[in-house]
């Protein structure tokens, strides 16, 4: 496991919100840290060896990433790199229906989305498309017959993530894309918590394309990719103008350390250690849930194996989530939900689809048993955890303030 | 000897900036959204490089939105203010914008947009006067380049601000090129939107900034987490963020000595090329950024029939000197097509083939000049010989 110094700086607050974002591996910096200083060379620039230096990091940055998602490794250009997740599926989402706009004007996805594919269709909404927001199971999963009714002559896209953001349930993107390749669908999959952690093949599942995204796996924010299909070949509409980088599809001057640190994240989580730190991950993840269901009145949230390995989302009866949230707040970082730019504290729109009642969606601890957390750490969030649960359920935990702070 | 001197096509990241997100790296990598203890330490750290980038052009923290660099603050400005109209308006640009402005304004006029471009005169500057004579009352944008990327020209940035907000229309440049390298001040500028890239100015390359002043309204291209005030979703990139800002408050520290070092640089390359009859300034003389130079390749005495030689020729035959220019603005186009900058000031196709861009930074010295001199000289030379 890789040296990490990251968790020293708040010894007393162990870190478990994996699904916001994780820490930077070390390794991922020092493949980035070149790119800064010496090779800093402007991609584009095809006139002189700075320039050839870092186009060179992106070409390879770029095969890393085809191979590791399956991708034809004879045309790398299907990788088209982004700013994140969130431009990915806005142009995945944006650029289809501009694309296929004389096709159809339906699109499909489910309740249970990233805000980045959610609002993107709500826009497309305000523009006159038609969208289709599909209920997932009490465990969260799609019920595939509920999309194959849902598929209109007229629908051009579905988008339906790999892993849930919050509960880390993960979809069956191969019958998904086994569907929507029969009845002729493009089949787009954000796969912003996926990538790294479980194994994701776009030709065997039938993705179309599909988003992606560097923070979630040990590597930096700001970049991302989205992958898009050649063959048959993909039809895309530019959501941002000007130098014609990614093949026209993406403007902009590429981060070369950025994308260098994309890459070395990727290949980082493919390597047979890290693989096999995943089902320690999973262990731990399960001894957090084994010390935590005895509680009682505590409810799993998503499917109870077809998970992230690191993830567990619960629901605790009895205790107020804000208090919940703050008492635990100067021990474990944890979330109750996605973060995102508001800061609101509205209970998540992922428990409240899988039937949840307010008052336990807003009683929500989501987790994320990352690659550097130990053992030790587990055990310690364990005891604090039922400690704080028990205490409240008594009442003897009383904060003065009900509302947690908002940064 | 390796000499690098395309400072307008990126420039390296400066230790500061580096340093600042290397701390954020190995430390604050929290998510600036999450409401832990992680999150609003990295939530303070995106607001303190705002404060610092919002001094750079003594704007209001709260007017500085972060995007992922000069290309997307563009689109930002322009579809984000196109987005706020029900029916397409007009909007005015100038013949001499970056691609991220005429490609931006070629796709709202496919949507019905009327577009015009304002023209310029041989050294590419805009006359006021024709930006007077071509606003209408439905000008819902003016969109001006501060410095011009290819041939350095600084534009009339007050005078033309004035006239677009007087005529009712906003006004949004490209400062790419020029924060950081001339004093900006949007407090006292009539400028609504302002474009900027950390890459350009010593921080790293990804990260950008659109100054929206406040009270504007503006609709976002991305739609997600609702961060940047809704205006910009998706995670902010805290560490590059952070070296953002610390460029920033270098390039104001520097503002009053480091320009004029590198116009002195710069003055010095255009004095030893001045006796040199096939290297023509193109751009202005004297309203032009300080680190830039460009030239003409006009090789005079060859027979009318030989291939002319592009400015690309030149610039890869520097390269086996080892010094790195370059053939106008770092894009993407492989093929070698006249400049529509260079055209559009007046140039023949084969001449408007034929430009070169010399731009001097932070580690450029003198002897990095002389010796770029001679090699330019022997380039030519070699090149003539050739025909
Ligand atoms: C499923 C999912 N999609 C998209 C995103 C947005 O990614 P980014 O932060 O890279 O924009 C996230 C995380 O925030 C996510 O979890
Ligand atoms: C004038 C101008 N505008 C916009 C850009 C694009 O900025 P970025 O490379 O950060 O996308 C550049 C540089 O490439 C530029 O020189």
């Amino acid at each position: 496991m890789a040296n990490n110094t990251a968790n020293n700086t708040h010894s007393q607050l162990i870190y478990l919100d994996g699904h916001a974002t994780t820490p930077l591996d070390a390794r991922v910096l020092n493949a980035m840290l070149p790119y800064l200083t010496e090779q800093f060379g402007n991609s584009s620039s095809q006139s002189h060896r700075y320039g050839w230096e870092a186009a060179a990091a992106v070409k390879q940055a770029r095969q890393v990433l085809s191979n590791a998602i399956g991708a034809s490794s004879d045309d790398p250009s299907e990788i088209i790199f982004t700013s994140g997740a969130t431009e990915a599926n806005n142009l995945a989402l944006k650029g289809i229906a501009e694309a296929y706009f004389q096709k159809g004007r339906h699109l499909i996805t489910l309740q249970t989305e990233h805000s980045a594919v959610l609002e993107p269709c709500r826009y497309l909404e305000r523009l006159g498309f038609e969208v289709t927001y599909l209920p997932v199971q009490p465990d969260g999963l799609l019920d595939i017959h509920l999309l194959a009714e849902a598929i209109r002559p007229e629908t051009v896209l579905v988008s339906v993530m790999a892993a849930n953001s919050e509960i880390g349930v993960l979809q069956p993107l191969g019958e998904i894309g086994a569907l929507c390749r029969e009845r002729g669908v493009l089949f787009h999959t954000d796969a912003a918590q996926a990538i790294g952690k479980i194994p994701l093949d776009v030709q065997a599942m039938s993705i179309d394309l599909m988003s992606l995204t560097a923070h979630k796996l040990y590597g930096p924010k700001g970049v991302g990719a989205l992958y898009v299909r050649r063959r048959p070949r993909v039809q895309l509409a530019a959501q941002l103008h000007g130098g014609g980088q990614e093949q026209g599809l993406r403007s902009g001057t590429l981060a070369t350390h950025q994308i260098v640190g994309f890459a070395r994240a990727v290949e980082l989580a493919d390597s047979p250690e890290e693989q096999e730190g995943l089902a320690h991950q999973r262990q731990l993840r399960d001894r957090l849930w084994s010390a935590l269901a005895p509680l009682g009145g505590i409810h799993l949230n998503g499917h109870p194996t077809q998970r992230l390995p690191g993830s567990l989302n619960v629901s605790v009866e009895g205790v107020d989530g804000a208090a919940l949230l703050l008492s635990l707040r100067s021990q474990v970082a944890v979330s109750s939900g996605s973060a995102c730019g508001s800061g609101k504290t509205a209970p998540s729109h992922v428990l409240l689809a899988l039937g949840r009642d307010r008052a336990l969606a807003a009683a929500s601890l989501r987790f994320c048993v990352g690659r550097f957390n130990t053992e030790a750490e587990i055990d310690q969030v364990i005891d604090q955890i039922s400690v704080t649960i028990r205490a409240l359920r008594l009442g003897d935990f009383k904060p003065r303030e009900i509302k947690p702070k908002q940064d | 000897m390796q000499i690098y001197l395309d400072y307008s096509a990126t420039t390296p990241c400066r230790p500061e900036a580096i340093a600042a997100m290397q701390e954020v790296l190995t430390q604050g990598w929290g998510n600036p959204s999450s409401l832990h203890e992680w999150g609003s330490r990295s939530a303070y750290r995106v607001e303190q490089a705002r404060w610092e980038v919002a001094q750079l052009i003594n704007a209001p923290t709260e007017s500085i939105v972060f995007t992922s660099g000069g290309t997307e603050s563009n689109n930002l400005a322009l579809q984000g203010v196109a987005r706020t109209f029900t029916a397409p308006q007009h909007l005015i640009i100038s013949a001499v914008e970056h691609s991220a402005i005429t490609k931006t304004a070629a796709m709202l006029e496919r949507q019905g947009w009327q577009v015009t471009q304002l023209p310029v005169d041989g050294a590419g500057r805009i006359d006021p006067k024709t930006l007077e004579a071509a606003l209408q009352s439905n000008t819902a944008l003016v969109s001006i380049i501060y410095g011009q990327s290819e041939v350095g020209t600084l534009q009339p940035i007050e005078a033309l601000g004035h006239l677009a907000q007087q005529a009712g229309a906003l006004f949004h440049t490209d400062a790419v090129q020029a924060v950081g390298r001339v004093p900006i001040d949007v407090g006292r500028l009539p400028i609504d939107l302002l474009s900027m890239s950390a890459h350009k100015l010593y921080g790293p390359q990804g990260v950008g900034a659109l100054y929206v002043k406040p009270g504007l309204a503006l609709r976002p291209l991305m739609g997600g987490g609702g961060q940047e005030q809704g205006l910009r979703s998706g995670t902010q990139p805290v560490a590059m963020i952070a070296g953002f800002g610390a460029a920033a408050v270098c390039a104001l520290a520097e503002i009053d000595h480091e320009p004029p070092r590198l116009v002195k640089l710069r003055d010095r390359l255009l004095d030893q090329l001045q006796s040199c009859p096939t290297l023509k300034l193109t751009g202005d003389p004297h309203h032009r950024l300080p680190h830039h130079a460009s030239f003409c390749l006009q090789l005079s005495n060859i027979s009318s029939n030989a291939p002319p030689i592009s400015g690309r020729t030149l610039v890869k035959q520097m390269n086996l000197a080892g010094i790195g220019i370059s053939a106008g603005s770092a894009c993407n186009s492989g093929k070698i097509q006249p400049s529509p900058t260079l055209t559009a000031m007046g140039y023949t196709p084969h001449l408007a083939q034929a430009g070169i861009r010399i731009t001097v930074g932070q580690q450029t010295t003198e002897a990095d000049i002389d010796w770029t001199v001679t090699a330019l000289q022997q380039a030519i030379a070699l090149l003539t010989d050739a025909q």
